[in-house]
């Protein structure tokens, strides 16, 4: 004889509901495990290792000597290019106008910028060895400069970032990178082994893997996370019928 | 008891009291996974238009500027709506300064700030509906260190909220009922509902029990797949599920 399940009047059979978690065991349980392996992770981490700043120093600003300052239309003419907003900077201790062309809405997207000596009215270009004293004035660690190069987005250690860049690595302890805007000179971030680990984790929690879809990209929107987060809230809503209908059946006794 | 059984009753039991936690886990993941982080941010809210500012307007120059105020730090020269404007930070607050004339225009007003909201939002047929200058005490949605602000509301899709710096007549914050539900998702998330930290001790627990509820889950799976464990653990699962599967055939 055949007894009705009380979910039977709704629109979907219990016996479904078990079939269905079972199958889906096999096909989540994977990415499951790792989340909650890489959750147990961020949340036992050492949260100020994982930020990368070990060997991070905040540069002191200079007295600008104001009177010595060139006018912006002068220290502008030469600029063929539509200028929406000029700030008045500081690298490596002497100030600069900063000419934004393009800028979007948060510092790494897409942006175009300009540099002109504000004493001088010189175009300031960052090179190679502009990139080293600026990454080596923001750097407090004892390691000495063993490389420096220009790279272009994706950047590995700082993803989110659109921009080229300059790369300078420090031979310490920890790889520190150190990363510089190639058009404005600006501190991008420090990078090193502590936060690439925890970059791993992430990875890995997000699904951000790199032999998928259009490889990694620093976030958590990819096409494999979504479908395997609707996968897993089907597990997991069927796994809840299931401990409902224990309960509703008294199966939850002690000693059993 | 053998492995299978034993898996079973630890699955049971312990999914009893984590079962709730993974199903809000599996809800607000798959939401925060789902909804694309640059329109949560409402970045698509904002207009892109950017203003070119022509020198030539500049009859106040930054050396005047920077005898009139020398405490002034962080100079800027842009764009407020069709003026030329210097900003700059003045001790602990910003202040905006006319290039024109060096006229003082900071804190900005109500109209102002309506006028910047608009000018900043990306549907121009919107029509703007409550405005409110926020002193102190920001919404869960502001960082107070953005205040003062003018919060001026949309009659669009979603709620959308532009937060005005006063002080520095710029959009500081933009928020709408997506981003709102997403901030609440992300709480549930981490199971934290003061600071939003993912380090608290309840989150430790429940995340471990659930690690290894999953694990006896994992067991459980292993003896469903493996048909020759599956006869042998017949007898248990008839005795285990009586009156339970009827149902299944």
């Amino acid at each position: 004889m055949k007894k009705r399940s009380p979910l039977k009047s709704s629109f979907i059979k219990l016996s479904t509901v078990k079939k269905l978690h079972k199958w889906l065991s096999i096909l989540v349980f994977i990415q499951l495990l790792i989340w909650l392996g890489t959750g147990l992770f961020f949340n036992l981490m050492d949260h100020d290792k994982a930020r990368g700043n070990q060997n991070k120093k905040i540069s002191t600003l200079q007295k600008v000597e104001h009177t010595r300052l060139m006018n912006l239309d002068i220290a502008l003419k030469n600029i063929n290019k539509p200028v929406t907003e000029v700030a008045l900077i500081q690298r490596l201790g002497k100030p600069y106008y900063l000419l934004t062309h393009e800028k979007g809405l948060y510092s790494h997207f897409k942006s175009d910028f300009s540099l002109i000596d504000a004493y001088a009215g010189d175009t300031f270009i960052i090179d190679d060895g502009i990139a080293s004293e600026l990454a080596q004035a923001s750097y407090k660690g004892n390691g000495e400069i063993s490389g420096v190069a220009k790279v272009k987005p994706p950047i590995k250690d700082v993803l989110k970032e659109r921009n080229t860049a300059w790369q300078v690595n420090f031979s310490d302890e920890l790889n520190t990178s150190v990363y510089i805007d190639a058009s404005s000179g600006r501190l991008i971030g420090h990078s090193n082994d502590d936060k690439r680990f925890v970059d791993l984790f992430f990875m890995l929690h997000f699904m951000d893997y790199p032999f998928l879809g259009q490889g990694s990209v620093g976030g958590f929107n990819n096409g494999q996370i979504i479908f395997f987060a609707l996968l897993t809230l089907v597990f997991c809503l069927t796994g809840f019928i299931w401990v409902i209908e224990l309960l509703r059946k008294g199966r939850y006794r002690l000693g059993s | 008891m053998s492995l299978h059984r034993k898996s079973r009753k630890y699955h049971k039991w312990l999914m009893l009291f984590v079962g709730v936690q993974l199903l809000i886990w599996s809800i607000t993941g798959a939401y925060m996974v789902v909804m694309d982080i640059h329109y949560i941010h409402g970045d698509s809210l904002v207009s892109t238009k950017q203003k070119a500012i022509a020198v030539g307007d500049v009859k106040y120059s930054l050396r005047q500027l920077l005898a009139d105020h020398n405490e002034a730090v962080n100079v800027k020269l842009g764009m407020l709506l069709n003026q030329t404007v210097y900003r700059f930070n003045e001790g602990d607050h910003k202040v905006i300064v006319s290039a024109f004339d060096g006229r003082q225009l900071s804190p900005i007003d109500k109209t102002l700030a309506i006028s910047i909201a608009q000018d900043k939002y990306a549907n121009t047929n919107a029509l703007v509906g409550h405005v409110q200058l926020i002193t102190t005490n920001p919404p869960r949605e502001l960082s107070g260190r953005y205040l003062p602000a003018w919060r001026v509301d949309f009659d669009d899709f979603a709620s959308p909220s532009f937060y005005i710096s006063a002080n520095s007549g710029q959009l500081v914050t933009k928020r709408h009922s997506y981003w709102r539900i997403f901030d609440w998702m992300f709480a549930f998330h981490v199971m934290d509902y003061v600071d939003e930290a993912a380090g608290n001790k309840l989150l430790l627990v429940f995340t471990a029990l659930a690690f290894i509820a999953s694990i006896f889950g994992l067991v459980l799976t292993y003896f469903r797949l493996m048909p020759q464990q599956n006869k042998k653990n017949d007898y248990f699962d008839k005795k285990l599920n009586k009156g339970f599967t009827n149902e299944e055939t």
